[in-house]
């Protein structure tokens, strides 16, 4: 039932997942924060298998972190983006692949733009306006095809992200409780409440 | 005394010194000059053929450049050689290698200093283990990235590299190096510093003309509309057209035999 | 005599030498010093820098660097054995976070890096590196600040204050003579930049001082600030000689009045 979506905007990215982690029908934990800050200017919001999950970010963390160490600055969102969805590929053809599906969001501080990529766990990658997993994609989508707009300052952004989330609480059969989200722009990550 | 350690390429002498790099550093003085300069707006490289011949055919320009010395690495990099050509090669297909590689991992052209950095590493590797001489290399990089912009570095056999403004290696690049200081100004155009290289090629290389037999020449510049790096090693032709624009160009034997 | 004894590493020599190590040990001190200096909750380390030549870019000539958040390294030696050990060295500080969750110890990397360098004195058909090193940090949820030292023969240990490089015996030597336990900040950065003006001659700019106040807090001094300890130095070392002149003076002056009285009380 994990839902996690991201959209951009006006010079930033918002990337919003649930925090319901559930096993069959039970509710195991509702804080759970699924997106991993990366670096100074890219989230990662990640969803599929539990262990695979956390397995899966933090080697991404790890990597991307010692990239920046060793070369004294980070990579852009593109090159990130294209590095994970490697490893995935990669992962996919292995004894054990990860089964994890991942919206990664960035701001770009060379050409001052926001990024949005969607990865699923096949290592399919694209870069989208507007992106969702799980089963609160079924609504979320339409919604955003309808309502987002890629010129829209952060305040539009956001209402635009609430009615996701009141579609989803008012369609989806287990309504998550509630939602961890984060936004990356130009001055870096930071959490916000709705 | 030397003798008993320099044999053996990872071994230390009593004073802590390895001379097999210092003996490969010692080939490469002698190689063909090889010259870099750093411009705000690109970087350009030049370097003198040693081997030439009339006979020589070098119109089919192998190693994506016009002969031995210069190679275009990977679309944003160019290098330039002087020492053990051999070695070189294979240096080369190596760096192709790592770039090929960082664009499959990264989506994106490898940064400069980054690929100057690998090379490095495995030129290091041979001077501490494998039981293999060092590679009896220096190389120039000419490059473009986003971090950086236009980029200059030197590597020699030991795995060393550095940044440089201006740079130069090979035969005489002490003359060329001082030559350098003196007319190196900041902010330096590409179209001055094309001025710069050729002036200094011509003042350092053994021989009194300067031609497409012994000349090769290369300019990285970015598109001005696509923002793309784009490198360019000259042709035999358009170095001889350039030799002419800039007043330096071979002067015929017939003119120079009538001015005598 | 020794000829067949310092050529393969895996052999002792007659009288108990690894010679290619002690080799190695004298690349070390061919290369630029470097002087660490912990002090009460703050922990320094301070470099000689080479000149950088006028068409060369300063960027890429870096004596210290970062392993992690909360370790600096500095070596002495040959530049690209450096760079290899300690790419080495970054990659094991995210490996142990990823295995463990916890970040490295500042011990722990050094036993690392130690043991890399031990094991190029005992492998086959391989030369030691010709580097020590010299690392700082503090470890996670930990005040106390750290120094240690590696060297090509994979020794290390842990220090107070001391110096690697060229002249790194002259600077010990001061150290031994000046170092206080519980150096607040200013006089430790101080004495880093005292020590290494016994073998940097040419002053500030030859000089790269980076500060480790806590837990991944790392700042450079700049050139200014750097400059502004030199001169107060100066002027200290000065006013020392002023007082050691005017005190020689008074001195010479009392003698002087002594040997008149006596000569009166003669005549």
């Amino acid at each position: 039932m994990e839902t996690s979506f991201a959209i951009t905007g006006k010079g930033y990215t918002i990337v919003a997942s649930d925090t319901t982690a559930a096993r069959s029908i039970v509710k195991m934990k509702v804080d759970e924060d699924r997106i991993k800050v990366l670096s100074s200017h890219l989230l990662m919001a990640c969803s599929g298998e539990p262990g695979d999950t956390i397995q899966f970010s933090e080697f991404v963390e790890r990597n991307i972190r010692l990239f920046q160490i060793r070369n004294n600055y980070s990579l852009k969102p593109s090159a990130a983006a294209a590095w994970i969805r490697r490893s995935l590929a990669q992962s996919l053809r292995s004894r054990k692949p990860y089964s994890v599906n991942l919206l990664l969001g960035g701001y770009d501080t060379t050409s001052h733009r926001p990024h949005l990529y969607w990865v699923d766990y096949l290592g399919t990658m694209t870069e989208v306006p507007f992106a969702a997993h799980g089963y609160g994609s079924y609504f979320v989508l339409s919604l955003l095809d309808k309502y987002h707009d890629p010129e829209a300052p952060l305040e539009e952004g956001l209402a635009v992200l609430k009615r996701c989330m009141d579609e989803v609480a008012k369609r989806l059969i287990v309504n998550p409780s509630a939602y961890k989200i984060k936004i990356v722009d130009k001055d870096g990550v930071r959490e916000i409440e709705l | 005394m030397a003798r008993r350690y320099d044999s053996r390429t990872t071994i230390f002498s009593p004073e802590g010194r390895l001379y097999q790099i210092e003996y490969a550093m010692e080939a490469i003085s002698r190689a063909g000059t090889v010259l870099g300069v750093l411009a705000k707006d690109g970087v350009v490289l030049a370097a003198e053929k040693k081997v030439t011949g009339k006979l020589l055919d070098l119109s089919g320009g192998g190693y994506g450049g016009s002969g031995e010395k210069i190679y275009l690495v990977n679309r944003n990099i160019i290098a330039g050689v002087a020492g053990i050509t051999s070695d070189a090669n294979s240096l080369v297909n190596s760096a192709r290698s790592a770039a090929q590689g960082h664009l499959l991992s990264y989506d994106s052209d490898i940064p400069v200093e980054l690929l100057a950095q690998r090379i490095c590493n495995m030129k290091q590797g041979y001077t501490q283990y494998g039981g293999l001489r060092p590679f009896g290399v220096s190389l120039l990089y000419a490059g473009y990235d986003e971090q950086h912009q236009f980029q200059l570095y030197h590597s020699d056999p030991s795995g060393n590299y550095s940044g440089w403004k201006a740079t130069c290696i090979g035969a005489n690049n002490g003359t060329a190096q001082s030559l350098l200081k003196q007319e190196y100004k900041e902010d330096i155009s590409v179209k001055d510093a094309i001025g710069l290289v050729l002036r200094t090629m011509s003042k350092t290389m053994d021989s009194t003309t300067l031609g497409s037999d012994k000349l090769e020449f290369s300019v990285l510049t970015v598109d001005e509309v696509t923002k793309e790096p784009k490198a360019k090693i000259y042709k035999p032709a358009e170095i001889d057209a350039l030799l002419e624009k800039e007043g330096l160009a071979k002067k015929d034997d017939d003119t120079v035999m009538a001015a005598a | 005599m020794s000829r067949s004894y310092d050529r393969a590493l895996t052999v002792f020599s007659p009288d108990g030498h690894l010679f290619q190590v002690e080799y190695a040990a004298e690349a070390v001190r061919k290369g630029t010093c470097a002087v660490g200096v912990r002090g009460k909750d703050v922990v320094i380390l301070g470099v000689e820098k080479k000149s950088v030549l006028q068409l060369q870019d300063a960027r890429t000539v870096r004596k210290v660097v970062m392993l992690d958040d909360h370790i600096c390294l500095a070596f002495a030696g040959l530049t690209a054995d450096g760079r290899v050990l300690i790419d080495k060295a970054r990659i094991e500080c995210q490996s142990h976070r990823l295995t463990v969750e916890d970040p490295v110890t500042v011990e722990y990397i050094t036993r690392h890096i130690a043991g890399i360098q031990q094991r190029y004195t005992q492998s086959g058909g391989v030369r030691p590196f010709g580097i020590s090193t010299l690392i700082i940090g503090f470890d996670p949820n930990d005040a106390r600040p750290r120094l240690y030292q590696t060297e090509p023969s994979g020794i290390y240990s842990a220090w107070k204050a001391n110096a690697i490089g060229r002249s790194s015996k002259t600077v010990r030597e001061f150290l031994e003579k000046n170092h206080k336990d519980d150096l607040p900040r200013d006089q430790a950065i101080k004495l880093t930049i005292k020590s290494l003006l016994e073998v940097v001659q040419t002053g500030a700019k030859n000089i790269e001082i980076s500060v480790m106040e806590s837990y991944g807090k790392v700042t450079n001094l700049s050139l200014e600030e750097i400059e502004a300890i030199v001169a107060e130095i100066e002027r200290e070392k000065e006013a020392e000689a002023e007082r050691k002149k005017s005190r020689l003076a008074a001195t010479a002056a009392g003698q002087a009045a002594m040997t008149t009285r006596a000569e009166e009380g003669s005549a």
